[in-house]
């Protein structure tokens, strides 16, 4: 590994590619025919996804009974799922929108992938409050619609805030990268030579021609566009914490949870990016493009998100001490020893001990280290909303009523197919769309902007 | 110009292109002349296209509806002809007697449209008092049950009655010429009406003899009362004017003797917010029971030595009164080496023993009815030293119906002098299934009848099977204490084709042309005119009298108070037991299901054990100590032999149990019965007929058990989680010296709870309730009738082990203490429809809200099943309908036409995917807010009773008007006992409970 010289500006792309290669090497998983490979992972993925679609009928047509939700547990994996989906969906605008206002350069590379993956975390995350409610044939309830019994929904219902808090940040995310996406499309529309691709690229390209014009009403757009993400990147997991911290029950009722929820989800957002985007620059030839300093730069947000984590794990202990409430206390001594404890030690070692080898730079800037701290990073996120969720339930405040839940197997397929979800999703994407915006990374490459560069 | 004036310049036909006149005048009317002429307008139909569209939208609309049979569950037949007293919507209530053990409890029948819907006792019974135990109560479901038997059987075959008719009366005149028994296997029977048919009976039959069988009776207190006093008619005792109760075993509060009039007694003692002067309650027990949970002193002593007790409590007694006792009853032990013997702490014994000499007169030392007689006879005798006999009611004693003993049976048969044996609603063969010998006897038997509800054991074995009506649709009468005697009438037509026994019986007896249902009710006319009418000295004719007796279901008889006394003599043949050292196995009545003859009911499977919280199965309940010397945890299965017969039993580590003692529960592992009651639990009858087996082997065995419960078993000495009930304040507790001394001691440590925001101010009633823990004894006669009322599902056994019960009502049972002598507090939590109610805001949708009346209501159609609500209620008693159970429940065993029939027509069947849980029972209160506006006038709290209110047999439970500041709940909650669950939270409950407090010594608070 070579040294890297920081007090230079590190070239964001590397080997100062000629525009058309550029071009060439971002269109080319479009233009060529799958291979097999790409085959079987489809076929994984698609198998995964129908476990979940099989698992969902089933548990359509006999109830949710099916899983191991109980008593005092009415909350599962379904929800869990969902938190942790929604976590995941975090990365791609905060990439695209908040570093884009940082004039962060090195965001190109990820930005366009990390929104996908955005995109495709929250479908998987909205299936979850859809599904997990008794009555699955009524969703509707929730939408707040004119009706014959002038019924609306109750707006002090936290839930009813995650509907609005998740579709609107669906949106967004949608049409943020939905304008990102002009370009390229134009781009696109430029390269094929298939005559149906170049009817569908026209249209989404709304007659861009790379006028001076476009971009500079492009700019402008992709500007406000990332103010008004911004602020929702912050609020859609503050909302989902709000479920948890607007409720009454220990463990539950923090303050804390907000920005906790936030940086946790930054946190697996880019475990998730960082571990999707190895394989993509390995498989796409875009390691020069997505390089190494990129991925090194991503760890380092994994280690800052993962410390506000663990600071936020012992701030809740101390809280709980402070407040003298015994019930409060003793819900999170109960996560250190009670039945759950296991979950609890997972979630710590996953999400505060691995990630502080990034300190490392050696671990930083290796690819299967950082790839299994990745994966850890996002199991240790996946216990980490079982620990808040379940376990609190599991043992509130009456004695009488505390009972161990453990999932079935339908739980498990239904977490299983999301995968499947979102790993089809994601698969399909690389081979319709470009997964690196070719416009950004032309303006990023070195040369492309007037610069003082060696002067 | 032909151009010009063809502007469009479309032509169809030349004529067109050169302006043909002919074609332009047709071009002016749309059809060719003719073509019209049979369209007059005036002769079409007059329905305009609005109104077309309307019919053809509400047709459409129609059709709809009618192909869709959602709600389509059968037809729905106007009451043309309304039989008299009934009004549609309205129920009527019917007095009768429940049959569902001895004591033969008045009831009162609900019934709604001709169908029974619920049973709730009898307020003009002196025993019961309006009240039912949850056996009595859940009985209606037997009614409904799909299992029941519908037809005669001979062979397994289905014969007509007239054919069973013809067989017995051809069949047993062969028996009488014979000179062979003809032997009717009955209950604890003591219905005169019953006795009446068997004689007239045996005027044609005259080897006919009864037997009487019950695997749990009062059978040793009768005869040690008959051997001491001469009389089996055994007195009632004053509960309520004893000081000191001393209950040798015997679970008095659980399912013992009259347990709803001890109940009632004991709670008045009990009654702290009305002042009442405590007695002290002292429980001598080897394993937990519902009793034992409610003493103020528990004596944990190896059921093998109690005897021993008993003798050294006697012992101490004379000496102090300076009696001499006989030499057979000496005891030479002191109450120390006792103690010492069996590890009783805090000298309970010595209390005991004082507590007794000061209160003579005003005590009573009372023995379990599975001990011996000789047992039996020694606390008669103690009692009588002790002057305590002044407490017993003489007027009121049991009647003495006892007949042979099935044992004699056994002997007959096997002499070959049994041509009949006819089974009277009993299962001998599954209670005798140890080495009694009583199946193979019965196979001798070349004709054997069962008159039963369902099949069982017993009726396997016989070649006829005759279904009996339910109590609910057959006449009869009983007669439990010398002055009450009660009637028994159907309140709904026989459901199948069957008879009561009584009726057959007679049938035979006097063999006429053509079966009269009637039969049996003009015979019990006549029987009632001879036993009650001729005795009653009344100037009413005897058609008013009967009416008026069957209106009240209670007919009130002069008994003399003649005052029995003791022959000294008779103890002489006492002896002493001997004791082993190895294992005690002892042997008690489920709670629930009996001696297995509820084992069919889900109901009762599922209500939990009062103390272990287990449903769904019996086990061995053995101590931690115990537990621990053996080697095994909860749910492992070891191997109990007893008798040489050997039984694999989960383990249930009960704190409070003797050490080196098993106790288990009979009424389980039945093999033959409905679907609900197969195998489900031990058959511990195995072991014997006896109740107590000593030198018992328990080794350890392989593989374990699931034994579900509906609260968690966390280890007494687990330190993390101990005394968690008094340390949130769920429970509080202290003992009567502290309260006296000080009635404001529990609210010491009170904070002033302040809210930011205004509280919500209620104009008109406000509904609350309070429970007073002092008189709760853990029943669970509240649950049964919470279910019955509120359409609660059975869930089964694999759903509760998912805790998913549904009841909406529980009790909860904390220990605290030592695991070798816990301290039980118990706890019924339901709904505390708070002002603040937690769940209430957290519902996405609105389905559960608050009412103007202060109660916290569900929407069942508005709510979509987030559980949101469910997961931020503090007191967790929000119940999810995970499936639809009634659907879900063993193949929808309880989703058919027949069983439909028990829902209470008030309250919604809900549906899966829906949230629910208590309303305070929001149809009552409706039903009561409809007469105060009919009647014009206010509605008060005291106008509706609560269905949990209603069953409780200790009346702990008040319910009414919170903002009533006369109403008896306002003055529990002001009371200085008067406290919330989780104060702390705010969150503003409306149940308030009544701290608990023991009546001990003050050195032992």
């Amino acid at each position: 590994m070579s040294a890297v010289d920081y007090s230079q500006e590190l070239s964001v792309v590397e080997g100062k590619p000629s525009l058309r290669s550029i071009d060439d090497v971002i269109i080319k998983p479009l233009e060529s025919k799958p291979d097999k490979k790409f085959y079987i992972a489809l076929a994984v993925t698609v198998s995964m996804l129908g476990i979940g679609a099989i698992s969902l009928a089933l548990s359509f047509y006999y109830g949710t009974g099916l899983w191991g939700n109980n008593n005092p547990v009415g909350w599962g994996l379904p929800i869990v799922n969902f938190v942790f989906w929604v976590g995941i969906g975090h990365a791609g605008t905060l990439i695209s929108a908040i570093l884009f206002l940082f004039r962060q350069k090195w965001r190109t590379g990820i930005a366009r992938f990390a929104e996908g993956m955005t995109i495709f975390a929250v479908i998987t995350a909205l299936i979850f409050p859809a599904i997990h409610i008794g009555r699955p044939w009524l969703p509707l309830y929730l939408l707040p619609y004119p009706n014959q019994h002038s019924l609306w929904p109750n707006f002090i219902s936290p839930l009813l805030w995650d509907v609005f808090a998740v579709s609107t940040y669906f949106t967004v995310s949608l049409i943020f990268w939905y304008v990102g996406l002009i370009p390229d499309f134009a781009t696109l529309r430029d390269k094929t030579t298939n005559k149906i691709k170049k009817l569908i690229y026209s249209v989404f390209s709304m007659g861009w021609r790379h006028s001076n014009r476009h971009w500079q009403h492009y700019e402008m757009v992709y500007l406000i566009l990332a103010g008004f993400a911004t602020p929702l990147v912050l609020s859609v997991h503050t909302i989902v914490s709000y479920d948890f911290a607007v409720s009454i029950m220990p463990g539950w009722h923090t303050t804390i949870f907000p920005p906790y929820f936030v940086a946790g989800a930054v946190f697996s957002g880019f475990a998730m990016v960082q571990n999707v985007l190895i394989f993509i620059r390995k498989i796409f030839n875009f390691e020069h493009i997505i390089t190494l300093n990129t991925l090194e730069k991503m760890n380092k947000i994994i280690i800052l998100t993962g410390s506000l984590v663990g600071y936020a794990y012992a701030m809740e202990f101390f809280i709980a001490w402070y407040s003298g409430v015994q019930p409060e206390q003793f819900a999170f001594m109960n996560r250190l020893f009670g039945p759950y404890a296991w979950a609890y030690w997972i979630m710590v070692s996953c999400n505060v001990i691995f990630p502080q080898l990034f300190w490392f730079k050696k671990i930083r800037r290796h690819i299967p280290a950082m790839f299994i701290i990745g994966v850890l990073v996002n199991v240790g996120m996946w216990f980490e909303r079982f620990v808040i969720t379940v376990t609190s339930l599991s043992r509130d405040f009456l004695p009488s009523s505390w009972a161990y839940y453990k999932p079935t197997l339908t739980d498990a397929g239904i977490l299983i197919g999301s995968f499947g979800l979102f790993f089809t999703l994601l698969l399909l994407f690389t081979k319709t769309l470009p997964v690196v915006s070719i416009a950004e990374v032309k303006a990023v490459n070195d040369d492309a902007q007037p610069s003082h560069g060696g002067h | 110009m032909a151009d010009s004036k063809n502007k469009s310049g479309i032509w169809k036909s030349l004529k067109e292109y050169y302006q043909d006149p002919v074609v332009l005048k047709n071009k002016t009317n749309e059809f060719m002349d003719g073509v019209t002429d049979d369209f007059d307008p005036d002769e079409l139909s007059k329905v305009s296209r609005r109104k077309f569209l309307a019919l053809m939208t509400a047709s459409a609309a129609f059709t709809a509806t009618a192909c869709t049979d959602y709600h389509d569950k059968g037809e729905v037949i106007a009451y043309n002809d309304r039989p008299e007293g009934v009004i549609p919507g309205k129920p009527n209530y019917y007095a009768s007697t429940c049959d569902g053990c001895a004591v033969g409890c008045g009831v009162l029948v609900k019934t709604r449209e001709g169908r029974p819907i619920k049973l709730d006792g009898n307020p003009d019974h002196p025993v019961n008092k309006g009240k039912l135990c949850t056996k009595g109560q859940a009985g209606i479901l037997e009614l409904y049950d799909p299992d029941r038997l519908t037809d005669p059987l001979r062979d397994r075959r289905k014969v007509s009655w007239n054919d069973v008719d013809a067989y017995m009366v051809e069949a047993f005149a062969k028996y009488a010429s014979e000179g062979k028994e003809i032997a009717f296997v009955t209950g604890e029977n003591n219905s005169p009406a019953f006795g009446d048919v068997i004689a007239e009976f045996a005027k044609k039959y005259p080897t006919v003899k009864v037997y009487n069988h019950a695997a749990f009776s009062e059978k040793n207190r009768r005869s040690a009362w008959k051997k001491v006093y001469g009389s089996g008619k055994y007195p009632a005792i004053k509960w309520a004017d004893a000081d000191v109760i001393v209950s040798l075993d015997a679970d008095l509060l659980g399912n013992e003797g009259d347990m709803l009039e001890f109940t009632r007694e004991f709670a008045k003692r009990r009654d702290a917010v009305n002042g009442a002067d405590f007695n002290r309650f002292y429980v001598v027990e080897g394993g937990m029971t519902l009793t034992g949970a409610n003493a103020d002193y528990r004596i944990r002593v190896n059921p093998q030595y109690h005897f021993e007790l008993a003798l050294l409590v006697l012992n101490q007694v004379a000496m102090n009164l300076g009696v001499t006792l006989p030499s057979n009853l000496a005891y030479r032990k002191s109450v120390t080496d006792f103690e010492l013997a069996h590890n009783i702490k805090s000298d309970k014994v010595a209390r005991l023993i004082t507590d007794l000499l000061k209160n003579r007169g005003k005590s009573i030392f009372y023995v379990g009815r599975d001990k011996s007689e000789d047992l039996h006879m020694v606390a008669n005798y103690l009692n009588e030293i002790l002057g305590n006999s002044a407490l017993y009611n003489f007027k009121c004693a049991h009647t003495d119906y006892s007949t042979e003993d099935i044992s004699v049976l056994v002997s007959n048969i096997n002499r070959g002098a049994v041509g009949a044996v006819l089974h009277v609603d009993v299962n001998p063969v599954y209670n005798y299934s140890g080495n009694t010998g009583y199946e193979e006897a019965l196979a001798k038997v070349p004709t054997k009848v069962s008159f039963t509800l369902n099949r069982n054991e017993t009726s396997e074995k016989c070649n006829f099977v005759l279904p009996v009506h339910h109590y609910l649709e057959a006449w009869g009468d009983i007669h439990s204490r010398e002055n009450i005697y009660t009637l028994r009438q159907p309140v709904i037509n026989p459901i199948f084709n069957t008879r009561q026994s009584e009726a057959a019986i007679l049938q035979w007896a006097d063999n006429s042309t053509g079966y009269n249902q009637d039969k049996f009710h003009k015979f019990l006319q006549n029987s009632f005119k001879k036993n009650v009418y001729a005795k009653a000295g009344t100037t009413l004719n005897f058609k008013k009298y009967w009416f008026n007796a069957l209106h009240d279901g209670i007919v009130m008889l002069p008994a003399n108070e003649t005052v029995a006394s003791i022959n000294v003599e008779a103890l002489g043949s006492v002896k002493t037991p001997k004791t082993n050292e190895g294992f005690t196995l002892q042997v008690r009545e489920s709670y629930f299901v009996g001696d297995g003859k509820f084992a069919n009911n889900g109901w009762l499977q599922e209500t939990p054990h009062p103390v272990s919280k287990v449903t769904w199965d019996n086990y061995a309940a053995i101590a931690p100590a115990t537990a621990a010397a053996l080697g095994v945890e909860n749910n492992d299965l070891i191997d109990v032999s007893a008798d040489g017969n050997s039984i694999s039993l989960p383990v249930m580590i009960q704190p409070g149990t003797a050490e080196n003692t098993i106790l288990t529960e009979a009424g389980y592992g039945r093999t033959i019965v409905g679907e609900v009651g197969l195998d489900v639990g031990f058959d511990v009858y195995k072991f014997g007929s006896e109740k107590l087996y000593s030198n018992v082997d328990v080794k350890k065995g392989s593989g374990t058990y699931d034994l579900v419960s509906t609260q968690e078993h966390h280890s007494l000495d687990d330190e993390s989680v101990k005394d968690f009930h008094r340390i949130r304040g769920i429970i509080q507790d202290g003992t009567v010296e502290e309260y006296k001394k000080d009635p404001k001691f529990l609210k010491h440590h009170e904070h002033d709870i302040f809210s930011i925001t205004d509280s919500v101010e209620y104009k008109g009633v406000k509904w609350a309730m309070a429970i007073d823990l002092n008189k709760c004894t853990s029943c669970s006669a509240c649950v049964t009738s919470c279910n019955v009322e509120n359409n609660i599902p059975v869930v089964g056994k694999d759903q509760v082990s998912r805790g998913r019960e549904m009841s909406w009502m529980r009790i909860d049972r904390y220990y605290s203490g030592s695991p070798e002598e816990p301290v039980v507090s118990n706890q019924p939590m339901l709904c505390q429809h708070c002002d603040n109610a937690p769940c209430e805001n957290v519902c996405p949708v609105n389905a559960t809200n608050h009412s103007p009346d202060g109660l916290n209501q569900m929407a069942y159609n508005r709510c979509v099943g987030t559980r949101y609500c469910a997961n931020n209620c503090p007191y967790k008693v929000r119940r999810f309908n995970f499936y639809n159970f009634r659907d879900h429940f063993a193949d929808a065993y309880y989703q058919n036409d027949l069983t439909y029939l028990a829902s209470n027509p008030e309250v919604t069947v809900r549906s899966r995917g829906v949230m629910e849980k208590c309303t305070f029972c929001i149809q009552k209160i409706m039903d009561a807010r409809e007469v105060a506006i009919r009647e014009n006038r206010d509605l008060k709290g005291d106008d509706v009773v609560t269905a949990c209110q209603q069953a409780c047999p200790s009346e702990a439970i008040v319910f009414g008007d919170s903002n009533d500041p006369e109403s008896t709940v306002s003055k529990y909650r002001e009371h200085d006992l008067g406290y919330h669950v989780l104060d702390l939270l705010n969150v503003r409950p409306n149940v308030t409970y009544i701290a608990k407090l023991r009546n001990t010594h003050s050195e032992d608070a």
